[in-house]
Formats: C-alpha cells, sequence, structure tokens
C-alpha cells in the first residue's frame, strides 16, 4: 500500500484541537443524558409556563412549563443522530458510487454526473419538503430525504481522487503486477481518499445539522411529541419578545455543534495541506 | 461543439425533471383525476359523472407516455393548471413569487460579493498575520450560523428593540434589509473563503512578481493582475449560489413573510397543492440548469486556459 500522504507526529493546527475538544464534550454530554436529564422532556407544568431560570430549571421552562435543559439534551439526541445518520449514508452511497464511476467511465458515468448536476442544482431542502410531502413525516423519509441530495457531493469528490490517484505510478504498477481490479481500490485508492472525504464529511456535517434543524423548523422534520432543536426554535417563535433564551439556547446548540464539526474539518484541510 | 453538448444535456434534463414532476400525482396516494379536476376547477367536490367524463376527456385510460406528451405541451405553453389553494392559474403565481425571490437572491449575493471580495483579498495579502487569521475565523463560524437563528435574532435587535426595521413582510426597501442582510451571510463567508484561497494563489503566481518588477505599484498590479484572475473561482461559486438561493431561501421567507418561491413551495407542500409543486419544480430545475450552463459558457469564453483542459476534467 503506497500512501501518497504520510502521517508524521505534526501538532494538530489550533482548529483541529478547538474543533476536536468541543465536538467531544458535546457528544459526551449527549451520551450521558439519559442517565442525567433532570426532568421528563416532555412533563408539562401549565401552572410553571415561561418561568426564567432558577435552582430548579436551571435554563428555565418554556411556553408549556417544560424543562428547557431537559429538551435541549433531549432534543441534541434527535439533531445529532438524525445529522450523523444521514452523512454517514451519503458518505458510503456517494463514494462508493463515485469510485464505480470513475472505473466504469462510459455512459454510466456520464448518467451519474448528469444526475449530481442537477440535485446540485435544486436545493437540498426544496427536494426533502417534496419527498417529506408524498411520503408523510416520519424518520425514514428525514433520513431518505436527504440522503438522496446528500450523496452527491461525495460522488464528485470520490471520482475526481479515484481518477486521480489511478493515473499515479503504483497504481499502474500493481495493475501490472496483475492486482484485481477490486484489490487496487481497497488496497491503493481507498485508503489514499480517506482523507480528503473525511475532510469533507466533516465541513458537510454542519450542513446537515442545520438543514435537519431546518425541516424540523419547518413542521416537516421531526414530529411532537418528540422534539429536536429545530423544532424548538420553531415552537419558541411566539414568545420571542417575552423569554428570548427560548429561541436563543436551541440555536446557540446548533451552532456550536455545527461550527466544532466544521472546525475539525477545516483542521483536517490544513494538516493535509501541510504535508502537501 | 461544446455549447451544442450542453444545450442537449440541458434539454434532456428538463425531459426528465419534467417527468418526474408530471408523475407526482400518480406517486401521491390519491386519484389523479380527482386531483386535475380540482386542479382545473379548483372545486372541492366534483360529482362522479364529471369525474368518469374527465377521466374520458384527459385520456387518463391511455398509456403513461402519451398523457405526459399532453401535460408537457401544456406546460410549455406556460399552463400548469390551477392551484388548489387560490384558485388561479399556476404559473402566475410563480411568476411574481420568482421575481420577488430573484431580487432577494441577487441583492444578498451583491451584499456578499462587495463585502466578501475586499476581505477575502485583504486576508489573503496579509495571509498567516493576525488579519488573516481573524477573517479566516470568523467567516468560518459565520457558515455554522442557521439562517432560522440569526433572523430572531435580528428581528428581535432591529425590529423589536430598536423599532427601526419591519420584522416582516414585502413592502419597500426597508423590509429588505433584514431579509437580504440574513441570506448574505453564509454566501459572503465561503465567497471570503474562496477569494482568499484563490487570491493567495494569484499573489504567487510568476506574472504577479513580473507586473511588480516593471515598476507597477501594488495597489494596481492587484486591481489590474490580481483580482480579475483570482475572480474566477468566485463567478464560479456565484451561480452556484444564484441557483440554489432562487429555491433555497425556503426559511428566510417564511420567517420573513415574504411572498416568494420559497415559502410559494412551502405553502404548496404544505397544503399538497400538486399543480404548484409541479409548475415550480420545472421553473425551478430550468432556471438553475440555465444558470450553470450559461455559467459554464461563459466561463470557457472568458478564460480560454479551460477550454484545452476542461475535456479532460
Amino acid at each position: 500500500m503506497v500512501l501518497l500522504e504520510r502521517t508524521r507526529r505534526r501538532p494538530w493546527p489550533p482548529s483541529l484541537v478547538v474543533g476536536t475538544g468541543l465536538f467531544a464534550v458535546i457528544l459526551l454530554v449527549l451520551l450521558v443524558t439519559p442517565w442525567v436529564i433532570p426532568f421528563d422532556p416532555a412533563a408539562q407544568d401549565l401552572d410553571n409556563r415561561l418561568a426564567p431560570a432558577d435552582g430548579t430549571h436551571l435554563f428555565g421552562t418554556d411556553h408549556l412549563g417544560r424543562d428547557v435543559l431537559s429538551r435541549l439534551l433531549d432534543g441534541g439526541r434527535f439533531s445529532v443522530s438524525i445529522a450523523a445518520t444521514t452523512l454517514a449514508i451519503s458518505a458510503v452511497t456517494g463514494t462508493l458510487v463515485g469510485i464505480v464511476c470513475a472505473r466504469r467511465g462510459g455512459w454510466l458515468d456520464e448518467l451519474v454526473t448528469r444526475m449530481c448536476d442537477v440535485l446540485l442544482a435544486f436545493p437540498e431542502i426544496i427536494v426533502a419538503m417534496f419527498l417529506v410531502a408524498i411520503l408523510g413525516t416520519n424518520y425514514l423519509t428525514l433520513i431518505l430525504a436527504l440522503v438522496i441530495t446528500g450523496w452527491t457531493p461525495f460522488a464528485r469528490l470520490a471520482r475526481g481522487v479515484t481518477l486521480e490517484i489511478e493515473a499515479r505510478d503504483f497504481v499502474e504498477a500493481a495493475r501490472t503486477l496483475g492486482c484485481g481490479r477490486w484489490f487496487i481500490v481497497f488496497r491503493h485508492i481507498l485508503p489514499n481518499a480517506l482523507g480528503p472525504l473525511l475532510a469533507h464529511a466533516a465541513l458537510r456535517f454542519g450542513h446537515k445539522l442545520i438543514t435537519v434543524g431546518a425541516l424540523s423548523y419547518l413542521g416537516l422534520g421531526v414530529q411532537p411529541p418528540d422534539a429536536d432543536w429545530g423544532s424548538m426554535l420553531a415552537a419558541a417563535q411566539p414568545y420571542l419578545t417575552r423569554d428570548p433564551g427560548l429561541v436563543l439556547y436551541p440555536g446557540l446548540a446548533i451552532f456550536l455543534t455545527a461550527l466544532s464539526v466544521t472546525l475539525i474539518g477545516q483542521g483536517i484541510n490544513v494538516r493535509r495541506n501541510r504535508r502537501a | 461543439m461544446f455549447v451544442l453538448k450542453r444545450v442537449g444535456v440541458l434539454a434532456v434534463t428538463l425531459l426528465v425533471v419534467s417527468f418526474v414532476a408530471f408523475l407526482i400525482p400518480y406517486l401521491t396516494p390519491g386519484d389523479p383525476a380527482r386531483k386535475i379536476l380540482r386542479a382545473r376547477l379548483g372545486d372541492l367536490d366534483v360529482d362522479p359523472a364529471a369525474l368518469e367524463a374527465l377521466r374520458h376527456e384527459y385520456g387518463l385510460d391511455r398509456p403513461l407516455l402519451s398523457q405526459y406528451w399532453d401535460w408537457l405541451g401544456n406546460a410549455v405553453r406556460g399552463d400548469f393548471g390551477l392551484s388548489y389553494t387560490s384558485r388561479t392559474p399556476v404559473i402566475d403565481m410563480i411568476g411574481s413569487a420568482l421575481t420577488i425571490t430573484a431580487m432577494l437572491a441577487a441583492t444578498a449575493l451583491l451584499i456578499a460579493i462587495v463585502v466578501a471580495v475586499p476581505l477575502g483579498s485583504l486576508a489573503a495579502v496579509r495571509h498567516g498575520r493576525p488579519t488573516d487569521t481573524a477573517i479566516t475565523t470568523v467567516t468560518q463560524g459565520f457558515v455554522a450560523l442557521p439562517e432560522y437563528w440569526l433572523a430572531p435574532v435580528l428581528i428581535l435587535v432591529f425590529a423589536l428593540h430598536l423599532g427601526a426595521l419591519p420584522s416582516a413582510g414585502w413592502a419597500g426597501p426597508a423590509s429588505m434589509v433584514l431579509p437580504c442582510l440574513t441570506l448574505a451571510l453564509r454566501p459572503m463567508s465561503y465567497f471570503t473563503q474562496v477569494t482568499r484561497a484563490s487570491m493567495i494563489d494569484v499573489l504567487a503566481a510568476p506574472h504577479m512578481t513580473a507586473a511588480r518588477a516593471r515598476g507597477l505599484p501594488f495597489g494596481v498590479a492587484m486591481l489590474r493582475h490580481g483580482i480579475r484572475n483570482a475572480l474566477l473561482p468566485v463567478i464560479t461559486l456565484f451561480s452556484v449560489w444564484l441557483a440554489g438561493l432562487l429555491g433555497g431561501s425556503v426559511v428566510v421567507e417564511v420567517i420573513f413573510s415574504i411572498p416568494g418561491m420559497g415559502r410559494l413551495m412551502y405553502e404548496s407542500v404544505v397544503n399538497n397543492d400538486v399543480p404548484a409543486i409541479q409548475a415550480a419544480i420545472v421553473c425551478l430545475v430550468a432556471l438553475a440548469v440555465l444558470i450553470t450552463t450559461v455559467t459554464d459558457v461563459v466561463y470557457r469564453l472568458v478564460n480560454p486556459a479551460v477550454r484545452s483542459s476542461h475535456g479532460a476534467a
């Protein structure tokens, strides 16, 4: 196996350190949520509506008297897991499609490239909206809707990287030695394509998280009684003047999570460029 | 030859997309005849006799492809039927919504470019210094900012607390400020990053050294030889964003109650307004593909270097 980018011990760029640290903390908090969550996120307390923050309710309560902190924790699990699932499926599908296209070429390559063009030209959120309209609102539809457009950038990137690596001498050498098509893919192409693909995946995560939130915000994503950060934000909108915190906290949660993973992606890119 | 090929691809793409749009009433649960009758007449309760007559008249028993041909014929003439909800021709709704969204998108992107190009160039000139780090960090942060959070915050500060600007609606320049700013932030960040990256490359290029060696002052060299070359990738990105924003400003339009394309589509999806959805899909894809095709062609005209290498890429 020839790695075009040798891993050397070098200090991580600051963005990678900050991003990884922040994301690790967020992930840890969301993982231990079932054990530390202070209240039932759906439990209403109508006598205690829009209460300010105090010792019992650290972030106050919402318009139905539900504990905001508990809802933030519980909602985060929805937001992050949906975004991560769609991203993982998109990345794997796109990478496979891209590699196959690059290796096969011909009409298949042309067809997929055109499909990518159309799908990229059409905003993700609109495609998702139409699909939700046709298939109804549930988690499977939500994930499917985001994957349908989500695989295209990965396919494009994987195709480009594959073509680039395939032109290298060591692939030619492997072919001359009689290595099979798929052996070359797994042994030579994938390991070298992993860097750019990972960086791209990290950069896409924030985008996915925001899109999931946007769909929920529009009432087409996570449905009540469940709530994610996007639907919390939408529900809090009418109380913007009375209790701005209700709008600010879920938005901040999305922002910080998206930011942390974006920083990771940027950090990976900085490291790769340094080596090059 | 290249132009011909691109136009061919454009036509095929449109055919495929319009076929998908045509299929929507068949994909969603319910009787297509009932839906078409509603689309044509705007009636909610249809009597069975009319339904039967319509099935015959529109040939819903005929093969799907010949039905598609008729639908496409109408669509090309701009007849997508009547909206279920407003009972007016869908194409008129699309027309007015698209005008508003185009204005919104163009203004937002203009703001983005005007801020991003100098900012990105500044970062490139100060490459690696604190100014660069500050600009890069802040624009990277903006990318992670959701519009549905930024918009309420802007409304809270500028509309509700300061009372300086309207919080919603679409009447006059004042009502455009907040939505355009919200919409401009993300493209602005991307444009800045792209300008910076491409400007760093250009600054290191031999022709810049040559220009400076000829005795051109730095500013003149930048304007004449730097920015022009650095702008090429920004132009490509601009067209991608323009195409995307024509339909992609759903969230902003819903928040600010702007009667544009995004809100039209959102409402047609929520109300299951099939003719409006079909027309929106066809018009938007047509526009998006047209914009990208034109950009590709213009790009090759502006930059002869791509002409030879493009075929391989």
